[in-house]
């Protein structure tokens, strides 16, 4: 679960597919109903995944039901009309294979790897929960207290666990992307029966899914099994809620505190960034590696190892559908006080919206991404993924093979340029993290 | 590295995700109808279909004429290419050294006669490349197009390594922070008990590394084991990607083949033994509220043992892997004594071991050791149920083929191959070895894997609650205790002396320091004390005047991070730019508490208990348990001296969470008649002790009472 977002770094990183990468083929079309499907056959090792991507993340909720697509994630293991409670991981694991699901802003992502020879099983599996999961008084109930106790673990008892949290609350006011994934627990614990219901017949239907199958497959018997399994399953009938939100441009910089259980201060330091796919996003994202990748990057190489002002910094760009957002932050050494670090990395900024980098540097950044890009398709899990993204997002899952031409397309200039228009200390958050007050040394 | 940390940290948010299988309490069923359905077959699950056949590719083998043996699987999925160098020697006795071989492979990475650690950085970043050296070996992966210079900087680190005296000194440092975070972590203490009782101290495997260790560790030492062992005939070269058998030769011939041989040691070992019998061992961990069990022993159990794959299946359906585990199943699910409950049994060349764990709540550590016995037993005098059987080869057998997507795992196989003198075809039969695991050779394995008269029981815990419960499951009745290192200890057990009570461990502690008369005549007391935080001198300066006035700032001589007052009635707490006031609650008490000098002075006798004689850091020490306003504090006195030794406190630092504070207490001095510690070793607040050291204390030197003002 974690390495997944490892996964979606290399994913924006994944513009290279250069002449000497595999390209990766795949059979793409639409049954009836709308659900869109993605199949891909790599007859390498005798295993295949079967995913579903949703196109519901927290921004699709209303403002007063929050955390509902996070939550349906769990729900949606409880089980089916024909599937006992918990029994969707004991097929899994009796069929010798493994399984998992996550939640973003954007959309909900359910998979399983299994043996090839199990594939149909997969199917079955996945279009029970698309076709008549069970929502039901009592899953909810116990549903909704593993995910207070995942709140706790996750966020409140976990270091620098709010940071994400914190941050998009003040670098949005408008747009959805202002409330956390998880939810406030107020709506969760507010939310009746029919609100599930209503939530799973609005985005759970087969127009709004992506079914990406890679692995040991036959492109044939599979697409007869998909018809079988996905088929009758009936399209959603109501139009399906995309915020169309515009968030105003920021006005000045917003700056606060955070007091959290921690040992050691943090800064963050959040800009708000161009939609992925744009690009624009691809120069930030250029600009961020040029900060933060390896040893040598700018960041580490100023504030760890020479001024060794910092445990740690780096700086990375999330990767959103509606806006993206760049996430620089440090944890600073004992004793350094946060403004100081704050002040170097700002150097850094600077240096990178005065100063053209050199040829070197710029072939590095090359390098490293390309480098990320090649190494990214190495499993068909990750094809699955890469593809159904690639075709959600932008329409065109054979952004697989071609995503490298946009980032080659990136100039020196143009992430000079970056820097200048989405790097502005004007129009940002920074936040210190303070250690909570009340132990003595 | 660290920028990974912090993505993964924050990808936890971004990204939300499940673990589906969730503890689940509610078993009323209410079944629905959401939508109509009319489709019957869908009621069943699908049948699967027929096994695909796993083919797990070729691999070719060569020596070149240094010794030097190389492995070569071809690959071309991805246009990358990986070289791993590693040594074949046995791991070495390092004695009281422990960690030199893994500070040697620090030192590799930290620059070359040619380059500096930056340079290196600068070098693997510029071609997107991973190179890592380890002290038993260097591994190094990039884009096939760039392995010429890839193979350049990986043979610069393995050829000719610089040893920097700056560098090392930093690998010490940190290597000194990490190792006392594991002070307070019980699963590094069962790691080091489970490492010695074992192999014994006299085996690689049973040395434990500690900073007494690590300050031991010279760079002569490094370069000595690395001129030993880092020998072309002492190697194996595994090359793995998108590069074709000619190439590679080619290569290897290149990069390594001036490589000098060299004579290598035999490194040999005695096999340690299974203990005849059930042991316990017990660590101590004051405040604990959970217990670390451990039930462990050596095995003679490489790879390629003839009945392994009946041992994987047997470890399959007792803890393994799989969720449905007998351990996980009854400990977790039935009873719900632990989050998760496992067992493992590992093949390895020196010595393999069997491992069973879980942490569970203190007042279930008796039963859960009874249910993992009873498991364990189980498995031995019960044949399992072919269903069992079935899904634990199935689930073997899916997690063999998930491997085989990375081109590495036949790398691995080749490797295992020629070290082990398996036949050719060891992996290509490997399922049907597998499927042909029957009933009775799980059984078998059982009988002779599985054996829980005859083991290691290591528990890590709270030892008031729990020694008298567990004392059972020795076979003598006697439990053996260790520190956090794995050293023995003597005399924990020491019965108490009849007419000794708290309030005269006390009082002879008052005695000690100076007498009462003497403390109660302190009107003022400064200390000064230094500590280190993360490389930055920090200082603590105390003031305190009677009977309950204090002022404390931490800061670092130009700014201050933390500052706490108490002027008799109102507690102050701030620093860094903020204060709060408070004339009640937990701040104000804590800091209540700490305007008090000499605590001691007003103990009384119904507010201590003495719970008997423990050793601490060697010494023999009466331990008392203080309870004031409802919370209790243990303290340690020195049975010898009377002096305070250590004190343990749990507080509640968020709700929910509690965190357990021990300071231990040395280098006592006389100052203005008083004896006082000048060390004082935090740990357990953060997540590397805080040492404290006393610059200067005065006793009775005038303060400006202004001082305790708040404002």
């Amino acid at each position: 679960m974690r390495f997944f977002f490892i996964a979606i770094i290399s994913l924006l990183l994944s513009g290279f597919a250069s002449a000497q990468m595999n390209k990766i083929d795949f059979v793409e079309y639409d049954l009836d109903n709308g659900l869109h499907v993605i199949l891909h056959q790599d007859a390498s090792t005798p295993i295949v995944t079967v995913s579903i991507m949703y196109h519901v993340g927290s921004k699709n909720e209303k403002p007063d039901k929050t955390g509902f697509a996070h939550f349906f994630e769990h729900l949606l293991f409880e089980g089916s009309e024909n599937i006992e409670r918990g029994e969707y991981d004991s097929y899994i694991e009796k069929a010798g294979g493994t399984l998992n699901a996550n939640t973003s802003y954007d959309r909900t992502y359910y998979f399983e790897i299994l043996p090839s020879n199990q594939l149909e099983l997969g199917l079955w599996l996945e279009s029970e929960r698309l076709l008549h999961a069970k929502v039901e008084n009592k899953g909810i109930e116990t549903q909704r207290e593993v995910v207070k106790e995942e709140r706790r673990q996750r966020i409140d008892n976990q270091p620098y666990g709010s940071i994400l949290e914190e941050t998009m609350k003040r670098l949005f006011t408008k747009h959805p992307y202002k409330w956390p994934i998880i939810g406030y627990m107020e709506h969760l614990n507010a939310a009746e029966e029919m609100d599930y219901k209503n939530f799973y017949s609005d985005f759970y239907v087969p127009n709004n899914a992506v079914l990406s199958i890679a692995g040991d497959l036959d492109i044939e018997q599979t697409k007869v099994w998909v018809e079988k399994y996905f088929g009758s399953i009936p399209r959603g009938t109501k139009e399906i809620y995309r915020p169309n939100v515009i968030e105003p441009e920021m006005t000045g910089e917003v700056r606060d505190t955070v007091y959290d259980n921690i040992q050691l201060p943090a800064v963050i330091q959040a800009y708000r960034i161009p939609a992925q796919g744009t690009p624009d996003f691809y120069a930030v994202d250029m600009l961020s590696t040029l900060l933060s990748r390896g040893g040598s990057s700018r960041l580490n190489k100023t504030i760890v190892e020479d001024q060794q002002k910092a445990l740690t910094v780096g700086s990375f760009p999330l990767a959103l559908e509606d806006y993206s957002v760049n996430l620089a932050f440090a944890i600073t050494n004992m004793g350094i006080d946060p403004s100081e670090v704050e002040s170097s990395i700002d150097a850094e900024i600077k240096k990178a919206q005065e100063e053209l980098m050199s040829d070197e540097e710029f072939q590095k950044l090359r390098n490293q991404m390309e480098n990320d890009f090649v190494s990214s398709n190495s499993r068909v899990a990750g094809i699955a993924e890469s593809l159904a993204n690639y075709h959600m997002y932008f329409g065109d899952a054979n952004l697989i093979n071609t995503e490298l031409d946009r980032y080659l397309a990136v100039t020196k200039e143009d992430i000079r340029e970056a820097a200048r228009k989405y790097l502005r200390p004007d129009r940002r958050v920074v936040l210190y993290y303070l250690p909570k007050q009340n132990n003595t040394p | 590295m660290k920028l990974n940390y912090i993505i993964i940290l924050l990808a936890g948010f971004f990204l939300i995700q499940c673990s589906p299988k969730v503890a689940d309490k509610m078993e009323e069923k209410v079944v629905e109808e959401v939508t109509t359905n009319t489709e019957a077959w869908r009621s069943s699950s699908p049948a699967a279909g027929p096994a695909r056949k796993i083919n797990l590719g070729t691999f070719n083998t060569f020596d070149m004429d240094n010794g030097l043996k190389v492995i070569v699987v071809e690959n071309h999925k991805l246009p990358r290419v990986s070289y791993s160098l590693s040594l074949m020697n046995k791991q070495i006795n390092e004695k009281d050294k422990a960690g030199m071989v893994s500070f040697l492979g620090q030192m590799l990475n930290s620059g070359t006669t040619n380059r500096t650690k930056a340079e290196l950085d600068k070098a693997k970043d510029f071609i997107g490349a991973n190179v890592n050296a380890s002290g038993f070996g260097v591994f190094a992966t990039s884009l096939t197009k760039h392995q010429d210079k890839l193979l350049d900087l990986m043979t610069d680190i393995l050829y000719n390594p610089s040893f920097p005296k700056d560098e090392f000194d930093k690998i010490l440092k940190q290597n000194l922070s990490g190792i006392e975070s594991s002070k307070s972590d019980p699963n590094a203490m069962a790691g080091n008990v489970a490492a010695v009782v074992n192999y014994g101290a006299s085996h690689p495997y049973g040395e434990v590394e500690t900073a007494e260790t690590y300050n031991s560790i010279s760079i002569k030492d490094c370069k000595e084991y690395y001129n030993t062992f880092f020998k072309p005939n002492n190697a194996y070269l595994t090359i793995v990607g998108d590069i074709t058998i000619d190439e590679a030769k080619a290569n290897a011939q290149k990069y390594f083949g001036d490589w000098k041989k060299g004579d290598v040691p035999n490194v040999t070992h005695d096999m340690p033994a299974r203990p005849d019998e059930a042991k316990v061992a017990l660590v101590n961990k004051d405040g604990a509220v959970q217990s670390v069990v451990r039930i462990t022993y050596p095995l003679d159990y490489k790879i390629g043992s003839d009945d392994m794959m009946a041992a994987s299946c047997m470890n399959s359906i007792l803890g393994g892997g799989i969720f449905m585990g007998r351990l996980m199943q009854n400990l977790r699910e039935d009873k719900a004594f632990t989050y998760g409950a496992r067992s493992s049994i590992t093949p390895n060349k020196l010595v393999g071991n069997f491992n069973a764990s879980a942490s569970v709540r203190t007042e279930v550590t008796d039963s859960s050791i009874v249910e993992f016995l009873y498991e364990m037993n189980r498995m031995a005098s019960e044949p399992v149920s072919e269903d069992d059987l079935q899904l634990a080869k199935n689930s073997l057998a899916g997690s063999f083929a998930r491997s085989l997507e990375s081109p590495q795992t036949l790398a691995r196989f080749a490797r295992n191959i020629a070290e082990y003198n398996l036949p050719e075809d060891y992996y290509s039969t490997y399922l049907e070895r597998l499927q042909a695991v029957t009933v009775a050779d799980v059984q078998n394995a059982a009988r002779k894997y599985v054996t829980a008269d005859r083991a290691n029981i290591v528990v890590v815990g709270n030892k008031d609650e729990i020694a008298d419960k567990i004392k059972v499951f020795d076979s003598d009745g006697e439990l053996d205790y260790y520190d956090a290192f794995g050293n023995k200890l003597e005399q924990m057990d020491t019965p108490l002396p009849m007419d000794i009570t708290g309030e005269i461990v006390i009082n002879d502690y008052l005695k000690a320091v100076g007498g009462a008369g003497k403390l109660q005549a302190v009107k003022t007391l400064e200390s000064h004390f230094t500590t280190e935080m993360m490389g930055q001198a920090i200082n603590i300066d105390m003031y305190q005047m009677a009977p309950n006035m204090m002022a404390m700032t931490v800061g670092n001589g130009q700014m201050v991070f933390q500052e706490m007052k108490f002027d008799g009635t109102t507690a102050m707490t701030g620093g860094m730019g903020q204060s709060q006031t408070a004339t009640e609650g937990p701040v104000f008490e804590t800091t209540k508490e700490q305007a008090v000098m000499f605590p001691q002075l007003s103990y009384k006798a119904d507010e201590l208990e003495l719970k008997g004689i423990d050793n601490v850091e060697g010494e023999s020490c009466y331990k008392v348990i203080v309870t004031r306003d409802g919370k209790s504090e243990t303290q340690y006195y020195s049975v010898k001296t009377g002096l305070l030794m250590r004190s343990v406190k749990s507080e509640e630092a968020a709700p929910g969470q509690v965190v357990t504070m021990t300071t231990d207490m040395s280098d006592y001095k006389e100052v203005g008649g008083i004896m006082i510690p000048h060390k004082m070793v935090t740990a357990g607040a953060m997540p590397t002790p805080m040492v404290m050291e006393a610059k200067s204390i005065k006793v009775n030197e005038a303060i400006d009472k202004a001082m305790f003002e708040i404002k």
